[in-house]
């Protein structure tokens, strides 16, 4: 029985560098839940969340070219998502919707701790809805994505001095908002 | 429970996994396949230029469009994750997609163009109630990069019910079209509509 090595991004980048257009099908579904989670939490709709992310995958595979470290395609192309997911924000607060939850997420609470979960997961989500998209992009990067604030700076072009403060107000809010939840 | 625990909790609840919709692969590179090839030119001849030659306009799965369309155009995706137990022989798979075209035919029969992409993939046959469900009789072919299998083959204008079959034991039905029903076979299927040609 012989498995396979999923090849590296570096190598899926240079195979579609030089024309072979289906290889970049092996770097989206590389990319597609990891950046995923990203977009669904930051615009708080999966509809939206898809959206920006084909619109990166599209715009990423344009721009292809311009990757100057094909080994860190997965880095490049999440600075693209974040900037998607800016512009798709934008579009959407001018629509003045509401976030909603995301149903994906609610699904898998049900699943896997019952009703509690279920609202954990939700006044999460509600509470993290409620924050400026600023601090939830810091606080999500920071938090969720585990990155550094000099990583998160090269990524958002945002000083960490700055990044530190809104990571901080996002947690402020947060508590302020999941204690409200606890006390219901 | 202190201030810092509960943002670590509600941080660890947003760490877990989103799965998202797999059919994002498919317009992703239904998208990707529209827009010039990077690095090398597209010719008017070869695989490529045989592959995306049809006149197409986009086909909603709902069907019902009528005699309204000249060229439908279906896109699918299929077997949206396989582990590497899925493959026969161990051979890790890790996603596949496909894009499925409906090109200009007859007025009675169009030519449908499957296009399958399994990277990892030995074998792949379009199964469906116009080839009465044999593994056999509708193999796709390998392109170049042994990543991208096709098929085409005539259909007569109406509802067809169809899957792909991985290396003879892996099928495949389509979660962007509209599943089957009535599943007699115990596997997934999904359903195209081939519509008349308008004038």
């Amino acid at each position: 029985m012989t498995a396979l090595a999923a090849p590296s991004d570096a190598v899926l980048v240079r195979r579609v560098l030089a024309g072979e257009v289906e290889a970049y099908a092996g770097l989206v579904a590389r990319y597609r839940d990891r950046f995923g989670r990203f977009a669904t939490q930051m615009l708080g709709s999966q509809e939206d969340a898809e959206e920006a992310l084909q619109d990166a995958f599209v715009r990423g595979y344009r721009a292809l070219g311009r990757c100057e470290d094909p080994d860190r395609f997965g880095s490049w192309l999440f600075r693209i998502l974040v900037n998607r997911c800016r512009t798709h924000g934008a579009k959407r607060a001018r629509r003045e919707r509401t976030i909603v939850l995301d149903e994906i997420a609610l699904k898998s609470a049900g699943v896997d701790g019952g009703a509690e979960a279920a609202a954990w997961r939700e006044a999460i989500e509600w509470a993290l809805g409620k924050l400026d998209e600023a601090q939830r992009e810091a606080f999500l990067l920071k938090y969720v994505e585990d990155l550094s604030y000099e990583e998160m700076a090269e990524l958002t072009g945002v000083g960490v001095s700055a990044l530190k403060m809104r990571v901080k107000r996002a947690c402020d809010r947060l508590r302020v908002m999941l204690r409200e939840v606890e006390r219901v | 429970m202190s201030d810092d625990e509960l943002i670590e909790r509600a941080a660890e609840e947003l760490r877990r996994p989103v799965r998202m919709d797999p059919a994002v692969d498919a317009r992703v590179m239904a998208t990707v396949h529209a827009l010039p090839r990077l690095g090398a030119a597209r010719g008017g001849s070869g695989w490529w230029a045989w592959l995306t030659q049809p006149l197409t306009v986009r086909f909603s799965p709902l069907g019902a469009l009528g005699g309204a369309m000249a060229v439908l155009i279906a896109a699918v995706v299929l077997v949206p994750r396989l582990t590497p137990d899925d493959g026969p022989g161990g051979v890790a798979m890790t996603t596949a997609l496909s894009e499925a075209e409906l090109i200009a035919g007859s007025d009675s029969t169009h030519m449908v163009q499957f296009v399958f992409v399994a990277p990892t993939a030995h074998s792949v046959s379009l199964v469906g109630d116009f080839n009465n469900w044999e593994m056999d009789a509708t193999p796709l072919s390998a392109g170049p990069s042994r990543s991208v299998w096709t098929v085409r083959l005539p259909l007569a204008n109406g509802r067809h019910r169809y899957a792909f079959v991985v290396d003879d034991s892996t099928w495949a039905a389509d979660p962007s079209a509209p599943p089957a029903a009535g599943d007699d076979f115990g596997v997934p299927s999904s359903v195209i509509t081939v519509a008349e040609r308008s004038s």
